[in-house]
């Protein structure tokens, strides 16, 4: 099919390996070897997918992607698609694995989450969980263009929940590390402690108040505002759901869009959680400032969005064998110069906001909503009554707009987001910020 | 199929597995992608693999694998992981053979040989009918169609094949205006598992909505009567309600619903039942996921809690009959609890037309960060309009509304005509009464 313009492949292989403990016992270990490949092919104005497990006929696969485009576009033809050049990705700078997992015995790997989950046992508290997982990923690329290119990648982490109930009430208090390391993320991070917080929480919040509702000043501290960056800031930026539309921060590259304070960047060569030397284009990876001084300065781009809209590729990212999308990587609002102390003085009556539970996003229209877990009221600038059951939600550029203070503390934290049924590893995060108003859900 | 299990299941038992299980699944999936009005992409996805579980003990391994090679080195690490664990007194054993029932419709011949032809007119028909209306546009949507097979067996005399088909389609839309404050969203999508899909109206949906949100009109907080359409109320059922039906859960001491078995929870004329067995449901099949053969289970008779969920472990451990809910979402996930069709009951009537006041609410965003075990949710309303003398009135801008699954169950006081497979959950709208609303 002399029509074909363009094919890619990404050939994955894999294992992992994930131990659960439920109220101490081990509950499920479990092991999952597999290998399999994606295939992309471009016809004019068509793409033809395809991914396969197990034994890799990659040529089968390529006839197939091949003729699913060249079909497509005999169906419907649309206008012709060009992608962003690229240069072979320069692989330096890789993560160190200090502790490999494969040299750690799955009884020892046991013995130590029995050691931690005694910890999240705190009075109060009626039944815990653990999860500790990992993998273990080598992922080749290869296009029509000549680009062939290949890495290794090792994640670790676990995750911690404590429930503790009273009269009917339960409450759930959670704490979570993971990172691109080696089993060395139990020396570079303090589980014990970790895990006797989550208990803490679950204990605190049984007694803790319902939150004020209505429109107020909020402290988001960096977890939550980092949720808030990644959820309403980052998926907006998403040049994909730009160009179709879904989005808020479409046209206003250049315009102001946050308060003159809020710099928001996504950097995959940060060593975090979102990090990959290469995206599932083989394009480097770089660092981008989404917003710079308040301005609207770049969107996030896969090849085809950076030659459409004009920008960088490089922050487009798979799910195993599934098609590259526009996605984050290690996505947070950089430091301020204020501190947490003069937030709470200057808000002087309003709510400070903690953790998250997760959120979700309209990109298109703007609007938001997350969960914190757990919350404290702030009165005549002093920190008083524990909340439990806070949300937030709003419009994104109000809140970008009402950002009054920026911290100087920024925390990054690990987590997975979802798109189009595609999860993948990221990292967000935040100095403290304050916002001079938002929407509290609560009685 | 039958071979590669065989093989995996003698291995087991001579590394020393007193138990062993296969879960062998085969998918083939192809799909059609939608951006800017415009099919972008055609996809097409091969999934095989296979899941084992070995037992020693009571104490379970598991390990996966898609790659033939590996089987026998997955088979030893399942023995060798059951060996690690702690032994298990509460563990009975793995499903036996038994009889299986019939069910009905969830293999159709049309979608298994579906051609790409065929498929990217149906996307087009799709798309089509939002071209048709003014000031709205497809942002993305997808067409796909699937077919897969299972097979269990286990060393206790499971040996069970099926096959199956699915076809689904949904549209995102999008209402343009001058004002960027006055965009509004919407979205539609159905799933069968026969090819009896109304193409046609899920772009018409989608499209109808977003424009009717347009405009939308800041309210005060209040309480009020609130119409939750299906895909709200399953969403939220789903986050807050279904984690405490869990056995596993339950025994856990993470339910809200520990100890109310016989106790009323909802109000009087509303029930809910899980079934394996119905008709063309999404979640219907002759035996769960470890091949206990399907069947009904009455949750909720008449507002009294009467049963949880169990696969046969938990409900060894209770002394009781398994409900057949074992369910994995892939060979290589280790199998869970969960519903099967998830059936909605509740008299049903014109209930906007009888709400003189009142808020309807199409979707919600945010239902996944309720307190699974609490019940406690505060989420945001979107395609929300107020009802004026028993008709859809105005669209709202932005409505919050929060408190506890278990205080709402007891405020369900109607149910429209309008029922929906929202995947699994089979529901009509649902009527509250007295429920608080935060505007804005």
């Amino acid at each position: 099919m002399s029509q074909i313009d363009f094919f890619d492949a990404r050939i994955i292989e894999g294992t992992v390996t994930a131990i659960t403990l439920d109220n101490g016992d081990v509950d499920d270990i479990s092991v999952n070897f597999s290998q399999g490949a994606s295939v992309r092919a471009l016809c004019h104005g068509s793409w033809g997918f395809t991914s396969i497990e197990g034994e890799i006929e990659l040529n089968n696969a390529l006839d197939s992607a091949k003729e699913l485009a060249y079909k497509m576009n005999s169906y419907s033809p649309k206008d012709k698609i060009e992608l962003a050049s690229i240069e072979d990705p320069k692989i330096g700078n890789l993560p160190t694995i200090k502790i490999n997992p494969n040299d750690i015995s799955i009884a020892e790997k046991v013995s130590l989450l029995k050691d931690i989950e005694k910890n999240a046992r705190v009075n109060g508290v009626k039944s815990t969980s653990l999860m500790y997982a990992e993998s273990q990923v080598k992922l080749e690329y290869t296009n029509s263009e000549g680009i062939d290119c290949e890495y290794e990648s090792v994640r670790t982490g676990f995750a911690i929940s404590a429930i503790a109930s009273e009269n009917d009430q339960y409450q759930v208090g959670r704490e979570s590390r993971f990172g691109i390391h080696g089993y060395e993320i139990f020396d570079l991070h303090d589980a014990y402690d970790l895990a006797q917080n989550a208990g803490n929480t679950a204990v605190d919040l049984l007694s803790a108040k319902q939150p004020p509702g209505g429109t107020l000043p909020v402290i988001l501290d960096p977890e939550l505002a980092g949720v808030f960056v990644h959820e309403a800031v980052g998926h907006a930026s998403e040049a994909d759901l730009v160009q179709e539309g879904s989005s808020v921060l479409k046209g206003k590259i250049g315009e102001s869009v946050a308060s003159s304070i809020v710099n928001v960047i996504d950097d995959p060569t940060l060593h975090e959680y979102g990090y990959y030397p290469f995206d599932s284009e083989g394009a480097q990876a770089k660092k981008n400032n989404i917003i710079k001084d308040g301005v609207l300065n770049s969107f996030l781009h896969s090849r085809e969005t950076a030659h459409e809209l004009g920008g960088r590729p490089g922050n487009c990212r798979s799910q195993g064998y599934s098609t590259p999308i526009v996605r984050m990587s290690n996505t947070y609002i950089e430091n301020g110069d204020s501190n947490f102390d003069e937030m709470v003085e200057m808000i002087n009556d309003g709510i400070y906001l903690s953790g998250s539970r997760g959120g979700q996003v309209n990109t298109g229209e703007g609007i938001f909503q997350f969960n914190a877990e757990k919350g404290y009221l702030i009165e005549n600038g002093e920190i008083t009554d524990l909340l439990k059951n806070v949300s937030l939600s709003g419009n994104t550029l109000d809140i970008l707009n009402n950002v009054e203070l920026v911290g100087n503390d920024l925390k990054m934290h690990s987590g997975r987001c979802g798109k189009n049924g595609q999860l993948i590893p990221v990292a967000d995060g935040s100095p403290h910020i304050f916002v001079s108003q938002a929407l509290v859900g609560g009685d | 199929m039958y071979e590669l299990g065989e093989a995996a299941l003698k291995l087991a038992t001579s590394e020393g597995a007193e138990e062993a299980e296969v879960y062998v699944q085969t998918n083939y999936s192809t799909s059609s992608d939608v951006r800017n009005n415009k099919i972008e992409s055609a996809k097409e996805q091969k999934v095989e693999g296979i899941g084992i579980r070995a037992i020693i003990n009571g104490s379970v391994g598991f390990a996966s694998t898609n790659i033939s090679s590996k089987v026998e080195e997955a088979v030893r690490r399942a023995v060798s992981s059951a060996r690690v664990r702690e032994n298990d007194p509460d563990w009975q054993a793995l499903p036996s053979n038994s009889k299986y029932p019939k069910v009905r419709g969830i293999m159709d011949e049309n979608i298994k040989f579906m051609e790409l032809e065929t498929s990217l007119e149906l996307t087009n028909q799709m798309i089509k009918s939002v071209d048709e209306l003014d000031g709205v546009d497809v942002t993305s949507g997808s067409f796909s169609r699937s077919y897969g097979k299972k097979l269990i067996m286990n060393t206790n005399g499971v040996n069970v094949f099926e096959e199956e088909t699915l076809v689904s389609g949904f549209v995102d839309t999008i209402a343009r205006a001058s004002n960027p404050s006055h965009i509004s969203t919407a979205y539609d999508f159905q799933i069968s598992r026969n090819l009896d899909i109304d193409i046609h109206n899920i772009g018409k949906n989608a499209a109808q909505l977003a424009l009717k949100s347009q405009n939308g009109e800041s309210i005060t907080s209040q309480k009020t009567d609130i119409i939750l359409h299906p895909f709200a109320i399953t969403d939220l059922l789903e986050s807050s309600f279904v984690p405490s039906l869990n056995s596993d859960n339950v025994q856990k001491g993470r339910s809200s619903l520990k100890g109310k078995i016989g106790e009323k929870i909802g109000s009087e004329e509303l029930s809910i039942i899980d079934s394996g067995l119905l008709d063309n449901g999404i979640n219907t099949s002759i035996c769960d996921d470890e091949g206990s053969a399907s069947k009904e289970t009455k949750i909720i008779e008449n507002g009294i809690f009467n049963s949880y969920l169990y696969d046969s472990y938990t409900a060894g451990k209770d002394s009781t009959e398994s409900t057949s809910n074992s369910t994995r979402s892939s060979y290589n996930m280790i199998p869970n609890i969960a519903p099967r069709n998830f059936i909605l009951k509740y008299p049903q009537s014109n209930v906007v037309e009888e709400t003189a006041d009142g808020i309807y609410i199409t979707s919600l965003i945010g239902a996944h960060t309720a307190n699974s075990i609490s019940g406690d949710f505060s989420v945001e309303a979107r395609n929300a309009f107020t009802i004026k003398n028993g008709e859809i009135s105005k669209p709202i801008k932005s409505v919050m509304i929060s408190g506890n699954i278990f205080e709402l169950l007891h405020k369900i006081s109607g149910a429209g005509f309008d029922v929906r497979l929202v995947g699994g959950t089979v529901t009509p709208s649902i009527k509250l009464t007295d429920m608080k609303v935060i505007g804005s």
